[in-house]
């Protein structure tokens, strides 16, 4: 089966200029834990997510720790986030995007999905603007048989 | 690809009772208990964006939406085969009510919300997203009222945006953001005429005062427009003439009105967009609205059962080309 008959039908992105509040404002309410980032004409350029997020804001060492014990104080990463607030996304942003095309088969949107440990893809079209993403839910739905499981 | 635009849509929830209790009753009786009730996503572009999937045409809705509802009418979009791409806004989309008596639906009790208010920094958003869809975009649907805040001209500016792009306009709204948007020319106009009885200052209390209206739409460079006359009529101009749309149906056969009114001009633009004669366009319109109407779900999604209905349609030239 195609990526186009199993994706969710939205577009809900973000322009690369696009404060940082603003995406999290837009994360929260579209209850999305990522976005992709497009340009004027739609084309895909880029993905964040709110881990990208939580990294910019935390200190540069934070990786190398094995707890966030080691956080100073919840404050200090308040300040952080209140300083890159109005920065623009694509500071943070993925540039190398994993991404299917709507033509794609099913297994490549799986395979991805499962290999690399990402929530959902975007799909593009043949000239790379967005038009959906499947998620892993969609992929979970269609592998079960996309029955009603109440029926 | 078509786009609609729905900036303050709408749950719309509909409730059918066998009896209403209203007016002077006793402790005992005061709750009316619904038989029925059901929750769709609803607004003049939503309804159309519906009944445009239905059809097999692919489409866009766009718009504002915000809190739970929000998430109420994205969800039954996608579930209808509408592609998404609304901005959010905080407060809650706005929730409309439709009461249906049993033997008096077609008097139903229609209770709408204003919608929550929105900004400008929201509405500029919303423009550059929709600027985004121009280059895969052949017509907009520009639906319904504006929500509080949203300044009257913004239709004329999506227009204007639309055209410039080579895309065609389909309007439908009322009062002054309909009055303005009606200087871009878009090509398939259907005023909203339920609050305001009067179109470029004519009251449209007769069929000719109706013909003029229309008339004077047309000649400001609109393509088409559709004033409706009485329920199951409608009077259609454009340059090239003038058309009476009627139906064998009465209006007591009427199930729930609720979004009758934008399947009519889905219809209208669905057969424009196949390249279909006026006079088919119009028939279709009609008699996807009139099925609309008769069944207790909101949009029709039976083309054989439209098809079959048309032939019951009159549609009548009653007037020759406006120059």
């Amino acid at each position: 089966m195609k990526v186009r008959e199993i994706m969710t039908k939205d577009l809900t992105a973000v322009e690369r200029d696009v404060p940082v509040r603003e995406l999290i404002f837009i994360l929260e309410n579209a209850e999305m834990p990522n976005m992709p980032v497009v340009d004027e004409d739609g084309k895909l350029i880029g993905f964040i997510s709110e881990k990208d997020l939580i990294r910019a804001a935390l200190p540069g060492y934070f990786e190398m720790l094995h707890s966030a014990s080691f956080i100073p104080d919840m404050n200090q990463l308040a300040r952080k986030l209140a300083q890159i607030a109005d920065n623009p996304i694509e500071k943070y942003m993925h540039r190398d995007v994993l991404y299917v095309t709507e033509e794609d088969d099913d297994l490549r949107a799986a395979d991805l999905i499962i290999r690399k440990g990402v929530k959902n893809l975007p799909v593009v079209d043949a000239q790379g603007r967005l038009i959906g993403r499947v998620r892993r839910i969609d992929l979970l739905r269609h592998l079960s048989g996309d029955d009603d499981p109440l029926a | 690809m078509i786009v609609t635009v729905t900036l303050n849509p709408a749950v719309d929830k509909v409730y059918w009772v066998d009896r209403l209790k209203i007016g002077r009753v006793t402790q005992e009786e005061f709750l009316t208990r619904a038989s029925r009730s059901a929750t769709t996503a609803g607004g003049k572009g939503v309804n159309m964006s519906v009944f445009l999937s239905r059809m097999g045409l692919e489409n866009v809705a766009m718009g504002f939406v915000g809190g739970h509802t929000g998430h109420v009418v994205v969800r039954d979009l996608r579930d209808k085969g509408v592609t998404t791409n609304f901005v959010w806004v905080r407060g809650e989309t706005r929730t409309n009510v439709t009461v249906l008596e049993k033997g008096r639906e077609n008097v139903p009790i229609l209770i709408n919300e204003s919608g929550s208010p929105v900004g400008s920094i929201e509405l500029e958003r919303f423009i550059r997203r929709f600027r985004r869809m121009m280059s895969r975009t052949s017509w907009v649907v520009l639906g319904g009222s504006l929500p509080p805040g949203v300044p009257d001209d913004t239709y004329l500016r999506l227009a204007t945006i639309a055209h410039d792009a080579g895309a065609h306009v389909t309007l439908t709204a009322g009062g002054e953001a309909l009055s303005l948007a009606l200087t871009a020319c878009p090509d398939l106009v259907k005023p909203d005429t339920r609050e305001h009885r009067t179109l470029q200052g004519i009251a449209l209390d007769s069929r000719d005062a109706i013909i003029s209206a229309g008339r004077s739409i047309v000649t400001c460079g609109a393509g088409m427009v559709i004033i409706s006359h009485e329920v199951t009529g409608d009077i259609a101009v454009s340059k090239e003439g003038v058309w009476e749309l009627r139906s064998r149906l009465p209006t007591s056969a009427f199930k729930n009105l609720v979004g009758a009114d934008d399947v009519f001009l889905a219809g209208i633009l669905y057969k424009t967009i196949k390249e279909a004669p006026v006079e088919e366009a119009l028939r279709f319109g009609l008699a996807a609205g009139l099925l609309s109407a008769e069944s207790d779900e909101k949009v029709c999604r039976d083309l054989d059962k439209i098809e079959r209905e048309t032939a019951s349609i009159t549609v009548e030239r009653v007037g020759g080309g406006s120059q």
